[in-house]
C-alpha cells in the first residue's frame, strides 16, 4: 500500500512564504486536499493533491486553545469548499533543527484521526534559497503510531518547475510581507487567512 | 526640496516608531535606515547614533554584514570603549555563529561591569541559539533571582517553559508578570492559554476566568473572546460538572458566540463559527 501526496504550486509557495515572513520564529500551518468522492479499495490509491495551504501561527506553537479554534473554523471552511484537512507543516525556530517535535507529532496525529493518509511536513530551512532550486520539505507518514520519513523530491509536486518558478518569483517580490496567517487574523479579523491576493498572484504566474 | 524634507522626516519617524514598538521588521528597517544613513546623515543630528544601532541590529537579521560592519565602525569611532557598542560587536559575532568569540566578548563586558544585564541576556540567547534549552532555562532562572523585576526576562522564561511543555512553570512566570502588570490584558490572556493547555477541569475553569479578565481589560482581544468560548464550551460538556455549573457555562459560551459574531460583522468579515 502506498499513498502519496502531490503538492500544488500554490500550497508549496505559501508554506515557504510563511517561513520567509517570520525567519526568527517557528511557523506552522495546515494543508488541505480535495475531498475524494469515494475510497478506492484497490492498492493503487489515487494521489492526494494538496491544493492549498492555510498558515496558522508563528512564535509559540505549543499552546492549545487558538489551535483548536483554528482547526474548528478551518474545518467548517473545508466542508463548504469540499476540502479536507490533509496535512500539517512546521518550520522550527532554529534553522538547523528540522526534526518533528512533540507539537508536530500531536497535531499530525490529530489530523490523521480524521484523514488516515495525513502527512506531516517539516521545512528544512538550511536549504531555503531565493532561487528555490530544490524542494526543501521532509514528509512524514503515520504508520502504526509512528511517523516515518519519506523522500520528498520533484515527483512530489504536481508541476515542480511551475512551483519553483512561482515560489521564487513571490519571494523575490517580497509577497511574504502580505501573507496572512491565523495569528494575523486574530490580531485583526479583516486579515483573510485564505490569502486571496496571493492566490491571485499564483494564478497570474501559472 | 520640500518633498525631500517630508520624505526624510517620514523615514526618520518610521524608524522611531519601530524602535518604540520594538518591531522586528528588519528588512524594512534596513531599507529605510540604509537610505537615511547614506543620503541624510547630516540632517539627523544626534539621532544618528541610535539609528546606527537600530539599523545594525536589523542588518544582522538580514545577513547584511556589510551594512552591520559599517554601522559598528561608526559607533566604535564615536563611542570608544563603550559597553553598549561592545555588546553590538558581540551580537555581530552571534550572527556569524561565532558563539565562543561572542561569549568571550560578553564575559569581558561582565568583567568590567558584573551587573551588565544586556551582556548576561545575550549569553542566554547564545544558549538558546545552540538549542541548549535546559541550560538557557537554568541561567535565566539564576538571572531572575538577581534581577527579579526584569519583565522581558520573565516573559522569555515563560516562552522557554512553554516550548518544553512545562506549563506549570510557564504559568508561574506569567503570574509574576500579571502581579506587576495587573492591567496588561496580554499577560492575562496568555496565562489563560497556558492553563487551558495544562488541561483538567480546574485549569479549564481558571482559564475561563482569566480569558474573561483579559476581555474586561480589553474587550477587543479576540483571543480572549475565542478562549472564553472554548473553555466555557468544554466545561459545559464535561461529565464532571453539575447542572448549575453546566448551565452557567452554556450561558458564557453563548454570550461569547454572540460577541464573536458581532466582531466579525463589524469587520465585514465572514464568521465561520
Amino acid at each position: 500500500l502506498s499513498y502519496f501526496c502531490l503538492f500544488h504550486s500554490g500550497a508549496y509557495c505559501k508554506m515557504l512564504l510563511h517561513a520567509a515572513k517570520y525567519p526568527h520564529c517557528a511557523v506552522n500551518g495546515l494543508l488541505v486536499a480535495e475531498k475524494q468522492k469515494e475510497k478506492k479499495k484497490d492498492s493503487h490509491s489515487t494521489p492526494i493533491l494538496c491544493v492549498d495551504c492555510i498558515p496558522l501561527f508563528h512564535g509559540t506553537l505549543a499552546l492549545a486553545p487558538m489551535l483548536e479554534v483554528a482547526l474548528t473554523l478551518i474545518d467548517t471552511w473545508c466542508k463548504e469548499n469540499k476540502y479536507v484537512i490533509a496535512g500539517y507543516y512546521q518550520a522550527n525556530e532554529r534553522t538547523k533543527d528540522f526534526r518533528p517535535n512533540q507539537v508536530a507529532e500531536k497535531v499530525g496525529a490529530r489530523i490523521a484521526e480524521n484523514f488516515s493518509e495525513a502527512a506531516m511536513i517539516m521545512v528544512d530551512s538550511t536549504r531555503f534559497t531565493m532561487g528555490c532550486y530544490e524542494p526543501i520539505l521532509a514528509i512524514y507518514d503515520h504508520h502504526e503510531n509512528k511517523w516515518k520519513c519519506r523522500d520528498c523530491n520533484v515527483d512530489s509536486f504536481e508541476d515542480w518547475c511551475e512551483a519553483q518558478k512561482i515560489t521564487s518569483a513571490l519571494l523575490e517580490g517580497r509577497s511574504y510581507e502580505s501573507l496572512i496567517d491565523f495569528d494575523n487574523h486574530l490580531d485583526d479579523l479583516r486579515n483573510d487567512w485564505t490569502n486571496p491576493e496571493i492566490n491571485k498572484s499564483v494564478l497570474h504566474l501559472c | 526640496l520640500n518633498v525631500l524634507i517630508i520624505v526624510f522626516t517620514e523615514m526618520r519617524d518610521k524608524l522611531r516608531k519601530w524602535r518604540e514598538d520594538n518591531h522586528r521588521n528588519s528588512e524594512q528597517i534596513v531599507d529605510v535606515g540604509e537610505e537615511l544613513i547614506n543620503e541624510h546623515a547630516s540632517k539627523l543630528g544626534d539621532d544618528i547614533w541610535i539609528i546606527y544601532e537600530q539599523v545594525m541590529i536589523a542588518a544582522l537579521d538580514c545577513s547584511r554584514d556589510d551594512l552591520a560592519w559599517t554601522c559598528l565602525q561608526e559607533l566604535k569611532r564615536q563611542f570608544p570603549g563603550s559597553q553598549r557598542v561592545k555588546r553590538l560587536a558581540g551580537m555581530r559575532l552571534e550572527a556569524l555563529e561565532k558563539y565562543e568569540d561572542a561569549s568571550k566578548q560578553y564575559d569581558s563586558i561582565l568583567q568590567d561591569d558584573p551587573t551588565n544585564t544586556a551582556a548576561r541576556k545575550r549569553k542566554i540567547s547564545i544558549l538558546k541559539a545552540q538549542g541548549k534549552s535546559a541550560e538557557a532555562i537554568r541561567e535565566l532562572n539564576e538571572y531572575l533571582e538577581q534581577f527579579v523585576g526584569d519583565q522581558e526576562a520573565w516573559h522569555e522564561l515563560s516562552e522557554l517553559y512553554i516550548n518544553e511543555h512545562d506549563y506549570g512553570k510557564a504559568a508561574f512566570c506569567l503570574e509574576e508578570l500579571m502581579m506587576t502588570n495587573p492591567h496588561n490584558h496580554l499577560y492575562c490572556e496568555q496565562y489563560a492559554e497556558v492553563k487551558y493547555t495544562q488541561g483538567g477541569l480546574e485549569n479549564l475553569e481558571l482559564s475561563r476566568k482569566y480569558f474573561a479578565q483579559a476581555l474586561k481589560l480589553n474587550n477587543r482581544n479576540m483571543r480572549a473572546l475565542f478562549g472564553l468560548y472554548m473553555s466555557a464550551s468544554h466545561i459545559a460538556a464535561s461529565p464532571k460538572v453539575n447542572a448549575t455549573v453546566k448551565k452557567a457555562n452554556v450561558k458564557y459560551a453563548t454570550w461569547a458566540t454572540n460577541q464573536i459574531n458581532r466582531a466579525y460583522q463589524v469587520s465585514y468579515a465572514r464568521c465561520l463559527l
